[in-house]
C-alpha cells in the first residue's frame, strides 16, 4: 500500500518534470500534445464505457466514429448547417444506428464465447468502411470552416486553439459518464450487468435492455466526437480503423472498469507523440513510441499482479 | 403461491427432471436429495433461468414458464443462488442496494429493509463499506442473503445456504429462517437435512430427477429411507 503511495508520487512528480522541461523548451509539444490527447480520450472513453463497463468487445468502434463523421458531412451539405449543429441530428442517428446494430447483431452473440464477438464486430467494421466507400467513395473529404482557424499567441509562441475542442470533449465525456455510473439507476444497473451478469438478472434489472441502451449511448457519443473530427480532419472510410486500436489499447492499460485512467494514458500519449512529431523527419516514430508504451504499461501491470 | 406441474427438463439428450409436481403455500419447504438430483435444475426452470422442455410452473395463479428472469425477480421470488452471484466489485451496502433498488414494491422500502438485514446480520453493517470479493465465503453466503431480503420476496429460495458456513452460523441461520417463516414463504435446498428439517414445514425428497417422497418434516426424519440415506443414523 505504501509503496504503491511512493510510486505514485514518484510517476507524477517525473510527469510534472517532464511538463516543466517541454515547458521552457518545446511549449508548442505540450500544447498540440494537449490537443491530441483531448481526441484520443473522447475517443477512447465511449469504448471504455461498452468495454470495460458491461463488457462487449466492439473492434467496429473506430468506424463508427467515421460513420458518424460522414452523416455530420452528409447532413451540413446537404442542408446547408454547420457541422456543430448537425451535431445533434447526428447524435440521434447514431443512437438508432446503434439500437439497430445491437438488435440485429451484438444481442446475438453476447451469451457465446468472446472470439464471436470479436468476429462479428470485424466483420461489422469491414462493412461499414466498404459501404461508405461504395456511396461516398474513397476520395478524402475536408470542410474549410473559419473558426477552425482559430489561434492565439503567447509571447512568441503562435498555436491554434480550435482543437482544445476535443479537450473539452473528453473532460465533458469523462464527468458525464462517471455521474451516470455513479448516480443514475441506469447506470448503477450497468455496473452491475458489466461485474455479473446473472446476479443483475436476479436482481431484476433487465439485462438485455441495459446492453442496448449503453451500447448505443456508445454509438451516440461517437456520433459526437466523430462530428468535432470532421470540423478539423479530413476523413475517408478507412479513417477510422486506427482509433480502434489506440481506444482498445487505452481502454486496457486503464484497466477493465476504470474510466480517469483514460485521460492520464491519452496525456501521456499524446503528448509523447506530438514529441516525436516535433523533430522534422520522424514523424513516422509516432505510432511506434504510442503502441510501445502501451505494451511497457500492461506489461509491467502484469508483473506488478504477480508480485502482489 | 408457488404450483409446478408435470415439469421435464434436459442438457441436451439427459433428462434432468422428470414430471415434477410440487405446491408451496404460505409455508417453508425444503427440497431434499443427493448430488445431481436436479435441485438446482428445479429451481432454474422456476426462475426463469434454464428453460423448461414441458410442464408448467405458475406464482399467484400466474403462468412464469416462459417468463424472463428479471420480471420473475419483479413478481416476489428472491433467490440466493448456490454461487452467491454477488456483485464482487461493489461493497456490501451497494450489494444489498442492488437487491431492492430495480424491484417496485421494494424499492421505497430501501432504508427500513436494509436496517432489517443489519440487524439480522450485524457483521454485514461493521462491513458494509468493504468490497463484496474481500469478503469470506460465509459472509458472502450472508450478503447473499440479505440481497435476496432487500428485494421484499413473497417467495425466497435458497439453494444450499449452508454451504461454506461453520456449523454454528448453520443453526443460527436456519433460526433466522424460521423466524422469517411468518412474512415470506421458503423454499430450501439442503444437505444439511437434520438441521433443515428444523425449519421447514414440508419436504420433497428429489431422486434422479423424480420426487421420491413429499412428507410433513416430521414424517420425513421419522421415515426410514430418510433416516438411512439422509440422516446417517
Ligand atoms: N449446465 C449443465 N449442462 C449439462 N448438464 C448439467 C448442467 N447443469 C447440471 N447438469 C446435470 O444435471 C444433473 C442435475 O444437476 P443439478 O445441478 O440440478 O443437481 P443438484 O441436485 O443441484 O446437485 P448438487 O447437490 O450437487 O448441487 C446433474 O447430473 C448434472 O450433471
Ligand atoms: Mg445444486
Amino acid at each position: 500500500m505504501k509503496t504503491s503511495k511512493n510510486l505514485q508520487l514518484t510517476i507524477v512528480g517525473i510527469a510534472a518534470a517532464i511538463g516543466i522541461l517541454l515547458i521552457l523548451w518545446k511549449p508548442s509539444v505540450l500544447i498540440y500534445g494537449l490537443q491530441g490527447a483531448g481526441l484520443y480520450a473522447a475517443v477512447a472513453l465511449p469504448m471504455a464505457l461498452i468495454l470495460g463497463i458491461v463488457g462487449i468487445i466492439n473492434l467496429a468502434h473506430g468506424e463508427f466514429m467515421m460513420l458518424g463523421a460522414y452523416l455530420a458531412y452528409w447532413f451540413s451539405t446537404q442542408f446547408g448547417i454547420d457541422p456543430l449543429l448537425a451535431m445533434i441530428p447526428v447524435l440521434i442517428s447514431m443512437g438508432i444506428v446503434g439500437v439497430i446494430t445491437y438488435k440485429t447483431t451484438i444481442h446475438r452473440v453476447l451469451g457465446a464465447p468472446e472470439l464471436n464477438q470479436l468476429i462479428l464486430t470485424f466483420g461489422i467494421a469491414m462493412v461499414l468502411s466498404q459501404v461508405v466507400n461504395l456511396i461516398a467513395t474513397s476520395q478524402p473529404r475536408k470542410l474549410s470552416l473559419d473558426y477552425v482557424t482559430a489561434s492565439a499567441k503567447v509571447g512568441e509562441l503562435s498555436f491554434g486553439t480550435y482543437d482544445f475542442i476535443f479537450v473539452a470533449a473528453a473532460v465533458l465525456f469523462l464527468a458525464g459518464l462517471l455521474f451516470f455510473l455513479r448516480r443514475t439507476k441506469l447506470g448503477k444497473a450497468a455496473v452491475a450487468v458489466g461485474q455479473n451478469p446473472k446476479g443483475a438478472r436476479l436482481v431484476g434489472i433487465n439485462v438485455d435492455r441495459t446492453y442496448l441502451i449503453i451500447f448505443s449511448i456508445a454509438l451516440g457519443l461517437l456520433g459526437i466526437i466523430g462530428t468535432l473530427f470532421l470540423t478539423s480532419h479530413s476523413i475517408f472510410p478507412l479513417v477510422g480503423g486506427s482509433y480502434t486500436m489506440k481506444s482498445f489499447c487505452l481502454v486496457a492499460m486503464a484497466g477493465i472498469g476504470q474510466l480517469k485512467p483514460i485521460l492520464w494514458g491519452s496525456l501521456a500519449l499524446g503528448v509523447s507523440e506530438s514529441f516525436i512529431m516535433s523533430f522534422q523527419g520522424y514523424g513516422g516514430w509516432a505510432d511506434i513510441v504510442f503502441f510501445a508504451i502501451i505494451v511497457i504499461v500492461i506489461i509491467s501491470r502484469a508483473y506488478k499482479r504477480t508480485e502482489s | 403461491m408457488l404450483e409446478i406441474r408435470d415439469l421435464n427438463s434436459h442438457y441436451g439428450k439427459l433428462h434432468v427432471l422428470r414430471d415434477i409436481n410440487l405446491q408451496i403455500g404460505n409455508e417453508s419447504v425444503g427440497l431434499f436429495g443427493p448430488n445431481g438430483s436436479g435441485k438446482t435444475t428445479l429451481i432454474n426452470a422456476v426462475m426463469g433461468l434454464w428453460k423448461p422442455t414441458s410442464g408448467s410452473i405458475n406464482f399467484n395463479e400466474e403462468d412464469i414458464t416462459n417468463i424472463d428472469t428479471y420480471n420473475i425477480a419483479r413478481k416476489g421470488i428472491a433467490l440466493v443462488p448456490q454461487e452467491r452471484e454477488l456483485f464482487p466489485g461493489m461493497n456490501v451496502q451497494e450489494n444489498l442496494e442492488s437487491g431492492a433498488a430495480y424491484i417496485p414494491h421494494a424499492k421505497d422500502e430501501l432504508e427500513s429493509s436494509l436496517e432489517n438485514v443489519y440487524s439480522i446480520f450485524p457483521i454485514l453493517k461493521e462491513r458494509s463499506k468493504q468490497l463484496a470479493v474481500t469478503l469470506s465465503g460465509g459472509q458472502q453466503r450472508m450478503l447473499a442473503v440479505g440481497r435476496a431480503l432487500m428485494a421484499k420476496p413473497k417467495l425466497l429460495i435458497l439453494d444450499e445456504p449452508s454451504l461454506g458456513l461453520q456449523p454454528s452460523l448453520v443453526s443460527e441461520l436456519f433460526e433466522k429462517l424460521a423466524e422469517m417463516k411468518e412474512t415470506v414463504s421458503i423454499l430450501v435446498t439442503e444437505q444439511n437435512v437434520r438441521e433443515s428439517l428444523k425449519a421447514v414445514d414440508r419436504g420433497y425428497v428429489l431422486e434422479n430427477g423424480s420426487v421420491a417422497l413429499e412428507d410433513s418434516a416430521e414424517g420425513l426424519s421419522t421415515n426410514p429411507h430418510v433416516i438411512k440415506s439422509y440422516l446417517g443414523l
